[in-house]
C-alpha cells in the first residue's frame, strides 16, 4: 500500500509547520489533524483549519486523503481558528446569563434600586409570576441544551460566546454565528462582544422595570394576566413539542460516532436533526421535511416551516402582555425580526432541497410571513 | 461626527465611472454604475442638494453682512438648513435600492446623526439656537456638503475636476474637527435646558413600565464621539493618501 506524505504549511506565511510521512491513503482529515496536534499541541484539532489552497475553503474532517486532488505528497495549508469552546458550554452560558441576571433584579439585590428596597419583595402577584415564567423559559432552554438538542462540530470560536450569550437564546444568524455544518467550519465573528452586551443588556433592562418598586401592574388586571399566561404556557409547550419532533426526525443510531468530550457529531441548533441547523443556517443540507405528529402542537407544521420560532415569538408576546412592559415588547420585536430572517432562510433551503415541499407553508407566521 | 461621517462614509451618490469615493480609492472601474434613469435622477438629486447648500452658504454671508456680527445667524438659514439636511434621508433610500453603492447602515448612521442634531437638539432646545457653536457646525457642514454633492455630480457625469476631488479629500482635515466641536458644544449647551424641562423624558411610574432620560441619553451621545470620531477621521486620512496619490500617478502618464 502506497503511503502518502503530508506537509502542512502556514496559510499566511507559507512556513513549513509539519511534515508527516507514511500517512495511510484512507486517512481522514480528522486523523491528520490529530497527528498535527502531536507536533503542535497548542493547536488542538477543533481550532485547526486545513485547506488545499491558502485562501480556499476548509477541508472537512471526514474527507479522505486519497479522494482529494493531491499527489502522493499532499500540501495542506493551516489556519488557526482561535480558541474554541464547545457548543454546549456556549449555550449553557448564554442561557444561564439572563436567568441569573433577572433573579438579581427580582430579589432586589443592593445598588439596583434605592437602599430602602434592598431585598424587598414586590406586592404584585404578576411580578412573581413573571419571574417564574422568565426563569422557566431559560431553565427549559438549559435542559433542552443538555438533553434534547444534539450538536455537530463540537466547538465554536471562544470570541463568539460573548456575542451569543447576550441573546439569551440561540440566535444562530449566519452573520452572528458561523455555520457549523459539516461542510464548513466555524470562523470567529467580529460582532461577538457587541451582541453579548446587547442581549444580556436587554435581559437586565426588562428585569429592571418588571421588578421595580414603582412597577405598574397590567391595566386589565387578573384577566389580562391570566390570558397572557395561557398564551405563554401554550407557546412554551408548543416550542418544546417542536424541539422533540425535530429531534425525533433523526434517530440517535444514525449519528456519526461521538467526538471529543462526549459531544455527538450531529448538528447545531434547537431540536435533533439537521433541521435546526437549517433552522438557523440557510444553505445547510436538510434531510427530511418535518411533518405534524400526533402531538397537536406540531400541527403548526402544516402552516409554517419553523413553528419553533413561531412559538418562541408567541411566548415573548405573552410575556409582554402579562407584564405590560414596553422593553419586553421591544425585545420581542427584535427577536421576531431575527427569527424571521432565520425562518426565511430555512424556508428557502427547504424549497431548494425538496420539489414536493408543502406549498401552504410560510416561514414563520401562517399565511403571512 | 455628523460632519466627518458625511465625508468619510459614503462612496458617493452615484459616481458610476469615476469611482473615487471614500472606500474605493479611485482604483476600481470594473463595477457598472446605476442605469441611465437612475443616473439622471442622481444627477438631479446631487445638483439640487449642491444648490440647496449654496443657498445656505449665501444666506449666512448675507445675514452676516446685514447684521454686522456673526452671532445668531442660525435664524436666517433655519428653514433651508432643515429642509436640505432632512432631505438627505433620501440617500439612505438610494443605498437601500442599490443605485448608490454605499452601505445602508453607514449612510443611515451618518444622515441620522445630522438629522438628530438639527431636530432633536437645535430645533428642540430653543435656547441653544443663539449659541455660536451652532454656527460652527453649520459652516463646517455647509462647506463639506457643497463640495461633497458637487463631487458626486461631477463623478456621475464622468468629469471630475481635480480641484473638487482635492477639496473633498483635504478640507475635511479642518472641517471635520470644526464640525465635531460645534456639535459637541451645542449638545453640551442644551443639557441644562433638557434637564430643567424634562424634555423627551418619561419617568416611572407609568402604565407601560418604561422610562427614558433624554439628559442621560445626550451625555451618552457625547461620549460616543470619543471612539467614533478618531476612526472616521483616520479612515478619511487613509482614503486621502490612496485617492490623491493614485491621481498623481495617473497624471504622470498624461
Amino acid at each position: 500500500m502506497k503511503h502518502y506524505e503530508v506537509e502542512i504549511l502556514d496559510a499566511k506565511t507559507r512556513e513549513k509547520l509539519c511534515f508527516l510521512d507514511k500517512v495511510e491513503p484512507h486517512a481522514t482529515i480528522a486523523e491528520i489533524k490529530n497527528l498535527f496536534t502531536k507536533t503542535h499541541p497548542q493547536w488542538y484539532p477543533a481550532r485547526q483549519s486545513l485547506r488545499l489552497d491558502p485562501k480556499g475553503k476548509s477541508l472537512k474532517d471526514e474527507d479522505v486523503l486519497q479522494k482529494l486532488p493531491v499527489g502522493t505528497t499532499a500540501t495542506l495549508y493551516f489556519r488557526d481558528l482561535g480558541a474554541q469552546i464547545s457548543w454546549v458550554t456556549v449555550f449553557l452560558t448564554e442561557y444561564a446569563g439572563p436567568l441569573f441576571i433577572y433573579l438579581l433584579f427580582y430579589f432586589r439585590v443592593p445598588f439596583i434600586y434605592g437602599h430602602k428596597y434592598d431585598f424587598t419583595s414586590s406586592r404584585h402577584t404578576v411580578v412573581h409570576l413573571a419571574c417564574i415564567c422568565h426563569s422557566f423559559h431559560y431553565v427549559k432552554r438549559l435542559l433542552e441544551t443538555l438533553f434534547v438538542h444534539r450538536f455537530s462540530h463540537g466547538t465554536m470560536p471562544l470570541r463568539n460566546i460573548f456575542k451569543v450569550s447576550a441573546l439569551g437564546c440561540v440566535f444562530q444568524d449566519p452573520g452572528l454565528l458561523p455555520a457549523p455544518s459539516t461542510r464548513s467550519r466555524p470562523h470567529p465573528s467580529p460582532a461577538c462582544f457587541q451582541n453579548c452586551t446587547y442581549y444580556w443588556g436587554f435581559a437586565a433592562w426588562m428585569a429592571y422595570y418588571i421588578n421595580h418598586p414603582l412597577y405598574t401592574p397590567p391595566t386589565y388586571g387578573a384577566q389580562q394576566v391570566k390570558l397572557a399566561l395561557a398564551i405563554f404556557v401554550i407557546c412554551q409547550l408548543g416550542n418544546f413539542s417542536i424541539h422533540m419532533a425535530l429531534r425525533d426526525l433523526r434517530p440517535a443510531g444514525e449519528w456519526p460516532a461521538p467526538g471529543k468530550g462526549g459531544m455527538v457529531v450531529g448538528r447545531l441548533g434547537k431540536g435533533g436533526s439537521h433541521l435546526p441547523l437549517l433552522s438557523c443556517l440557510p444553505g445547510s443540507k436538510t434531510r427530511k421535511i418535518p411533518y405534524p405528529t400526533k402531538n397537536p402542537f406540531t400541527w403548526l407544521f402544516l402552516l409554517v416551516s419553523c413553528p419553533n420560532y413561531t412559538y418562541e415569538v408567541g411566548s415573548w408576546i405573552g410575556f409582554a402582555i402579562m407584564t405590560q412592559c414596553l422593553p419586553v415588547a421591544l425585545f420581542s420585536l427584535v427577536g421576531f425580526t431575527q427569527m424571521t430572517i432565520w425562518a426565511k432562510g430555512k424556508h428557502r433551503s427547504y424549497l431548494k432541497e425538496f420539489r414536493d415541499y408543502p406549498p401552504l407553508r410560510m416561514p414563520i407566521i401562517p399565511f403571512l410571513l | 461626527m455628523a460632519a466627518a461621517a458625511a465625508t468619510a462614509a459614503t462612496k458617493g451618490n452615484g459616481g458610476g465611472g469615476a469611482r473615487a469615493g471614500a472606500g474605493e480609492g479611485g482604483g476600481a472601474r470594473k463595477k457598472k454604475g446605476p442605469g441611465p434613469l437612475a443616473t439622471a435622477y442622481l444627477v438631479i438629486y446631487n445638483v439640487v442638494m449642491t444648490a440647496g447648500w449654496l443657498v445656505i452658504a449665501v444666506g449666512l454671508v448675507r445675514a452676516y453682512l446685514a447684521k454686522g456680527s456673526y452671532h445668531s445667524l442660525y435664524y436666517s438659514i433655519e428653514k433651508p438648513l432643515k429642509f436640505f439636511q432632512t432631505g438627505a434621508l433620501l440617500e439612505i433610500l438610494h443605498c437601500a435600492v442599490g443605485i448608490v453603492p454605499s452601505s445602508v447602515v453607514l449612510t443611515s448612521f451618518q444622515v441620522m446623526s445630522r438629522v438628530f442634531l438639527i431636530w432633536a437638539v437645535t430645533h428642540s432646545v430653543k435656547e441653544v439656537q443663539s449659541e455660536d457653536s451652532v454656527l460652527l457646525f453649520v459652516i463646517a457642514w455647509t462647506i463639506t456638503e457643497i463640495i461633497r454633492y458637487s463631487f458626486y455630480t461631477f463623478s456621475l457625469l464622468n468629469h471630475l475636476p481635480y480641484l473638487i476631488k482635492w477639496a473633498r479629500y483635504t478640507l475635511f482635515i479642518v472641517l471635520y474637527p470644526m464640525g465635531v466641536s460645534g456639535e459637541l458644544l451645542t449638545i453640551y449647551a442644551a443639557l441644562p435646558f433638557v434637564r430643567q424641562a424634562g424634555l423627551y423624558s418619561i419617568s416611572l411610574p407609568n402604565k407601560y413600565n418604561f422610562s427614558f432620560d433624554y439628559y442621560a441619553f445626550l451625555i451618552l451621545i457625547m461620549i460616543s464621539y470619543i471612539p467614533i470620531f478618531p476612526q472616521l477621521y483616520f479612515h478619511m486620512i487613509h482614503q486621502r493618501r490612496k485617492v490623491l496619490s493614485h491621481t498623481e500617478e495617473h497624471k504622470k502618464f498624461e
